[in-house]
């Protein structure tokens, strides 16, 4: 959509909106619709110029000293739309991607909720909404889903059996929850960890048992930390790997955020960054058919070790020699 | 647009809500500010133009005949959002949706939608249910123009590149948009391949271009263009793989394990079903010598084969 196009369909919506909100600051209507107040301004300025027809007593009006004085809006003679418009096709299919988005995180009881709020919005748009979007979000144990969503609305301290997901490591522990949200496709628990004693991001699929502890969460000043576009970002601390990756894994450059550092006919030279050594080991291992070990030294003489050690308990277990 | 047509386009709109009979395009020129200064032709273009976009804008505008003239109007009964009754928590799980998005064009979409439900009255008040906070961001540049070619039903040409290859032009009648792992993917046919395709938005260069009119093609019945996109979600999980895994070790695996035997010599027998031979034996490859695959046989094959690249990678 053209901005000026935005703007017209802004307006529509705007003049329904005002006038049941008599005397609304320009900074509540700005934030409603997300633009900034001198947009709302400029709109106003605007709107005063239309009207049914020509003549002056045809033309909106706006009362300029609240205006002027408070920033609060009152629109007069618009009452021919004093109710707004049925959603467009756009309007419709933004909002309904984002509840089938929140469908796919919802926990089973809200789920009722979400689908009843879908059919009466299709029936609020003008015309049949097509929205061929789909969002996946990875399932989760919906016993785990709804404990751990409960205990986070009510406040209440959990314990929890985690499996990490960098290291091979099941670990109990009692955290006290702070939000549940959904990030790449997948469950997350934020959490204050009483034994890490700091704010830790899990994986609800890795969680394998939660129950209340019944106790309440106590107050640790934690504040949920922002999210960039990656869930977690790498840090300056960590390790620094070159790989070398066949034209048959070179998906991993993606899906790892790998940098390029040279391509010899195909087989692409990266640099990556990782929290840990140990997923990094790991990571070689799984992909040893598309990736090698260049740099450093140390990891790859740990994956080869890794690698003939796991050759020779094959031996052990079939004698035959492979 | 120009702030003038902007105006004349609301203009229009008004006299058109504020009207109860159709009004006639003699009316319309005369009454509606913006169209004085017109030739016949002039006039008639520019009203047919501003019809159009009005209609693309969602402003339902309906033709009729006064006085046996056409006229045109826009009727309250179709045009007006009716009361939805929502409850205080379908209110609330709509107003969450608002915040869903990620992406300025389709998060002022989705704020003009709750504003128009608050100018009716709906309070939504997001505190009343306690569902996961879930973001939907689209930073993929070709993004835009795919959303508005998959709703438009409109054929696209974009330039597509994967890692180590040469990019290669595509054109593609889109079906349907997924985000999966958060990347959005296209699915739809590919004339160049004759066949259904995904494609990964962040593979495909911003300047997707218009390969024809919208509306030019049927997505096929009976093909739910999501089956294009199953082969992201990985084979269900069927056959029966039986490994060794170390006490204490392969704590992922276990999670998944159908049973656990505890073994003598420290390791510990575990039945599992899989989907897809590779992706198991990537999995265990992984543990390296803390777990072992027993079989079936193409299992231990693809594992071994891991294992013995790793193991000589050094020497």
């Amino acid at each position: 959509m053209t901005a000026s196009n935005a703007q017209v369909s802004r307006m529509l919506a705007l003049v329904p909106y005002v006038q049941e909100h008599a005397g609304i600051p320009v900074a509540d209507i700005a934030a409603e619709f997300g633009v900034e107040p001198r947009v709302i301004h400029r709109d106003l300025n605007l709107l005063v110029m239309t009207g049914v027809g020509k003549y002056g007593g045809e033309l909106i009006d706006i009362d300029y000293d609240a205006l002027e004085t408070d920033e609060v809006v009152y629109l007069r003679d618009a009452d021919f739309m004093s109710r707004p418009l049925r959603l467009t096709g756009s309007e419709a299919a933004a909002l309904i991607v984002a509840l089938r988005t929140l469908r796919a995180s919802a926990e089973h009881a809200q789920i009722p909720i979400i689908d009843s709020a879908l059919a009466k919005l299709e029936s609020a748009a003008l015309g049949t909404v097509s929205a061929p979007v789909d969002v996946h979000v990875d399932p989760v144990d919906p016993a785990i889903h709804q404990v751990v969503t409960s205990a986070t609305n009510q406040q209440r301290r959990l314990r929890i059996t985690y499996t990490g997901a960098a290291r091979d490591e099941r670990t109990d522990r009692e955290v006290d929850p702070l939000r549940v949200f959904t990030s790449q496709g997948r469950l997350y628990l934020e959490a204050w960890c009483l034994s890490a004693e700091d704010l830790r991001f899990f994986r609800l699929d890795r969680i394998e048992s939660a129950a209340e502890t019944g106790d309440p969460v106590a107050g640790h000043g934690a504040r949920p930390r922002e999210l960039g576009a990656r869930l977690f970002t790498p840090g300056s601390s960590g390790v620094d790997a070159l790989l070398d990756v066949q034209p048959a894994g070179a998906w991993i450059v993606d899906e790892f955020d790998a940098t390029v550092v040279s391509n010899d006919g195909g087989t692409l030279r990266v640099r990556l960054h990782a929290g840990d050594e140990e997923w990094l080991r790991r990571l070689a291992l799984r992909h040893a058919d598309v990736i090698s070990v260049v740099e450093p030294a140390s990891l790859a003489a740990d994956v080869t070790s890794a690698a003939r050690q796991a050759l020779a308990a094959y031996d052990e277990v079939s004698p035959s020699k492979e | 647009m120009s702030r003038r047509k902007t105006e004349r386009l609301l203009n229009l709109t008004w006299a058109l809500m504020a009207t109860r009979q159709h009004l006639t395009k003699d009316q319309i020129r005369e009454s509606v500010a913006g169209y004085e200064s017109n030739s016949d032709d002039a006039f008639d273009r520019m009203f047919e133009r501003d019809k159009e976009e009005l209609r693309e804008l969602g402003v339902p505008i309906e033709a009729g005949e006064f006085a046996d003239e056409m006229g045109y109007r826009i009727s309250p009964d179709t045009a007006i959002l009716p009361d939805l009754d929502l409850t205080p928590e379908e209110a609330a799980v709509i107003g969450l949706a608002a915040h869903v998005w990620e992406h300025s064009g389709l998060a002022g979409q989705s704020a003009q939608a709750i504003a128009k439900l608050k100018a009716v009255g709906v309070d939504v008040d997001t505190d009343a249910v306690g569902v996961a906070e879930p973001r939907l961001s689209a930073g993929e540049a070709a993004f835009d123009q795919v959303w508005d070619a998959v709703h438009a039903r409109m054929p696209i040409r974009f330039s597509y590149q994967r890692p180590g290859h040469e990019p290669s032009t595509r054109t593609l009648e889109p079906w349907g948009v997924v985000n999966w792992r958060g990347r959005w993917y296209v699915g739809g046919f590919d004339r160049d391949r004759q066949a259904p395709r995904l494609f990964r938005l962040g593979r495909m260069s911003s300047d997707v271009s218009k390969a024809g009119p919208a509306g030019s093609y049927e997505i096929p019945e009976h093909t739910d263009w999501r089956e294009v996109a199953y082969g992201l979600f990985g084979a269900p999980p069927t056959e029966a793989a039986v490994l060794r895994i170390r006490a204490d070790r392969g704590h992922w695996l276990r999670r998944r394990a159908e049973s656990v035997t505890t073994g003598a010599d420290g390791f510990d027998e575990v039945h599992i079903r899989y989907g897809s031979v590779e992706d198991l034996a990537a999995e265990v490859a992984s543990y390296g010598p803390d777990v072992l695959v027993v079989g079936p046989g193409p299992l231990r094959d693809a594992t071994l084969r891991r294992l013995r690249r790793a193991a000589g990678a050094a020497s």
